[in-house]
């Protein structure tokens, strides 16, 4: 069997103008195959993220934010600490951190390491809308950084994670 | 005095522009002239419906909301029936009804357990700090945390099996669904079932010794800060008991005398929508009263939704422990109906037992193994009008098609939209309550949020939420938008002054 070093996770809505980012990004990783990345795909929100984490060796999320601080396909690496956990007002309020505090809590196999890749977005309300140029192009740039995460964590797992091809060299992910 | 108006804002910043947002307006006094509540909404649904075939909706819509595609699902589905004038089968009515009410369980759970919770299970008045899912898993057990956990996977296990897949179900086609049950499958769902009536018990006596026996709960929840007399809307049985999937829409005064009792197609004699310079949404009021601001009372358009006004328009439920449960919420809380909003909170596990109980009942009958579950339609495609009880309150789904079946206008009222002005309402009055002044504490932060967290409001149906919660942000403005002070209140329950 082979072994998964990262989970990627896309979270996203394809009919939602840039809100499709992620999908996007996780297109582009299927097709690139990446040897030690296990891509998946979600359109849920929430608590139900939790799902998704049990179980990954170490976490990345591809995401849209809305800051408004910074221009659109800017992307964003954060980590769990920068953010807090504090009571939401909704479903729409609780997020991946709450669901990852409370598999701790409850003893699930959640991962330790959670990045998040998030790409700012213009508009992820207008159903149908299209994508913003700058948010189109910010994908190049988080399947490179994923692709260099990929490969430091294989890296810190040993020489003989580290030496095995990947990208377009490696075996489909899916094989 | 308008110049020396200052404005508050309560920003939760989220990934979409701060999904709810609280402006508060003070005069020159220092008291509360008024406050706003506002949420961004999806916009252009309606243009990227327009010449879709009609049977698409139920996929469509199902991908607005990531946290209720099957209400939406459900609701487009019931609207696609009526356009093509077929009624489902019986066995595909029950498939349906039984996937319904596994999600309307499964979904109240989770507000109760991990967003009521924080105010109710830990505690209005506990610190920031454990005012979250980590707190009411300390206060529950991690036993039990483990048993929603479990409970939830179970009966979104129900969705899954029969409805394709548990977050954009494929189930609803018009006349029926799209596939039968298999019998071992009827054998897991019975189980699931029987557990989930036990479990929904258990979480009901939790709730009264954790908050019924607390006289300060207690109080809380009928404080005059959190009550508005208003009408209520709620989808009611032939017997007039709560039905999350079918019926009629059944309209109560603030006395609780029946004020109107309409079918689905009927709903724009009844529905009408108010719109206001500072918002987004559209406020729903009764048409036939009609708009006279927010204000509550008998002359006032105003009418809620959600647990509570489902519990209120109806006469019952339809189930024999829920029924009990019912009973026992009125009296503890006098006569019918119940004008405080935080006893939303309590309703909700009464329709938490209703629902698993209604699960165990359609788990358990024969016919949805029965192969029947389709009536082709065969009548051209006109109009029609789907409406279910989404958790958070009346859904309702309108399409118009040509005579192939496009779609040529399509109209959705959600839940919040119902609410919308009671929600805006009980914000105004507790802060009108709480806040004298520029000087606000932390403490003000949390009741107002609790005077809309009742409602379990829905904001802007964007499908997913990362990264979720941050810290309430309160910017205090001069109205030349000046900012004057900000506070930031941060999980360890600290204000940083900036």
């Amino acid at each position: 069997m082979r072994r998964t070093y990262l989970r990627i996770l896309c979270l996203g809505n394809d009919i939602l103008a840039d809100d499709a980012f992620a999908f996007r990004v996780a297109a582009r990783l299927h097709g690139l195959a990446l040897f030690g990345a296990e891509v998946m795909e979600a359109a849920t929100s929430g608590f139900d993220l939790l799902e998704y984490t049990v179980g990954a060796p170490a976490l990345v999320v591809v995401d849209t934010v809305q800051t408004g601080q910074a221009s659109p396909g800017t992307v964003f690496e954060l980590r769990e600490d920068d953010w807090k956990l504090i009571p939401g007002g909704s479903p729409h309020y609780i997020g991946l951190f709450e669901a990852l505090a409370a598999g701790r809590a409850l003893g699930l196999p959640v991962p330790e390491e959670v990045v998040i890749l998030a790409v700012e977005a213009y508009d992820c309300l207008t159903v149908g809308g299209p994508m913003h140029p700058a948010v189109e192009e910010a994908v190049d740039e988080v399947v490179n950084r994923l692709r260099e995460m990929l490969r430091q964590r294989m890296g810190a797992a040993g020489p003989a994670a580290a030496a095995t091809p990947e990208g377009g060299t490696s075996p489909p992910a899916n094989g | 005095m308008s110049s020396e108006r200052r404005r508050i804002v309560i920003d939760p910043i989220t990934r979409l522009e701060g999904h709810g947002k609280i402006d508060i307006f003070l005069n020159d006094s220092g008291t509360v002239e008024r406050a706003y509540f506002q949420v961004p909404e999806l916009r252009g649904f309606e243009k990227f419906a327009e010449g879709r075939p009609v049977e698409d909706m139920p996929q469509i819509t199902s991908r607005i909301c990531g946290v209720c595609p099957m209400a939406h699902h459900m609701a487009a589905t019931k609207a696609v029936d009526a356009v093509y004038g077929v009624s489902p089968t019986s066995p595909g009515r029950k498939i349906r009804e039984l996937v319904y009410n596994a999600f309307v369980a499964e979904d109240h759970l989770l507000h109760f357990y991990f967003l009521g919770g924080p105010d109710f299970v830990v505690g209005p008045n506990a610190p920031a700090a454990e005012r979250n899912i980590l707190g009411v898993i300390a206060k529950v057990g991690v036993e039990a945390g483990k048993k929603v956990i479990d409970m939830r996977r179970r009966l979104r296990r129900i969705m899954e099996v029969a409805g394709g897949k548990p977050i954009h179900p494929v189930l609803g086609l018009p006349g029926g669904v799209a596939r039968p049950i298999k019998p071992e499958e009827q054998d897991e769902f019975k189980k699931t079932a029987a557990d989930s009536v036990e479990f929904a018990r258990f979480t009901l006596d939790l709730f009264d010794k954790i908050v019924l026996k607390n006289s300060d709960y207690v109080n809380l929840i009928v404080s005059d800060a959190f009550t508005h007399r208003t009408y209520y809307m709620g989808t009611v049985d032939g017997n007039n008991h709560v039905n999350f999937y079918d019926g009629w829409v059944r309209v109560v005064d603030p006395e609780g005398k029946e004020y109107a009792k309409f079918k689905p197609e009927q709903y724009l004699d009844y529905v009408a929508e108010h719109v206001e310079p500072w918002s987004y949404v559209k406020f729903c009021y009764l048409k036939p009263v009609g708009w006279k601001g927010f204000t509550d009372g008998a002359e006032s358009g105003v009418y809620s939704v959600a647990p509570l006004a489902r519990l209120n328009a109806a006469d019952g439920m339809a189930t024999p422990l829920a029924n009990e449960a019912y009973q026992q919420m009125f009296a503890a809380l006098g006569a019918k109906p119940v004008h405080h909003t935080l006893a939303n909170h309590w309703a909700r596990l009464v329709e938490v037992l209703y629902a698993c109980e209604r699960v165990k009942q359609l788990a358990g009958d024969p016919e949805i193994v029965d192969p029947n579950i389709r009536n082709l339609p065969t009548e051209v495609p006109r109009e029609g009008v789907g409406i279910v009880e989404a958790p958070r309150g009346t859904l309702i789904h309108h399409f118009a098609t040509d005579e192939r079946g496009l779609v040529r206008k399509a109209n959705l009222i959600v839940a919040t939209q119902n609410n919308a002005a009671r929600i805006a309402m009980s914000v105004e009055k507790a802060a009108k309550g709480l806040i004298s002044g520029p000087d606000v504490d932390e403490g003000v932060l949390n009741q107002i949020e609790m005077a809309f967290r009742a409602y379990d409001p829905c904001h802007g149906c964007a499908t997913h939420s990362l990264p979720g919660s941050m810290p309430l942000i309160l910017r205090l403005r001069g109205t030349d938008g000046r900012l004057v002070r900000t506070l930031r209140r941060d999980s360890d329950g600290s204000l940083y002054n900036d």
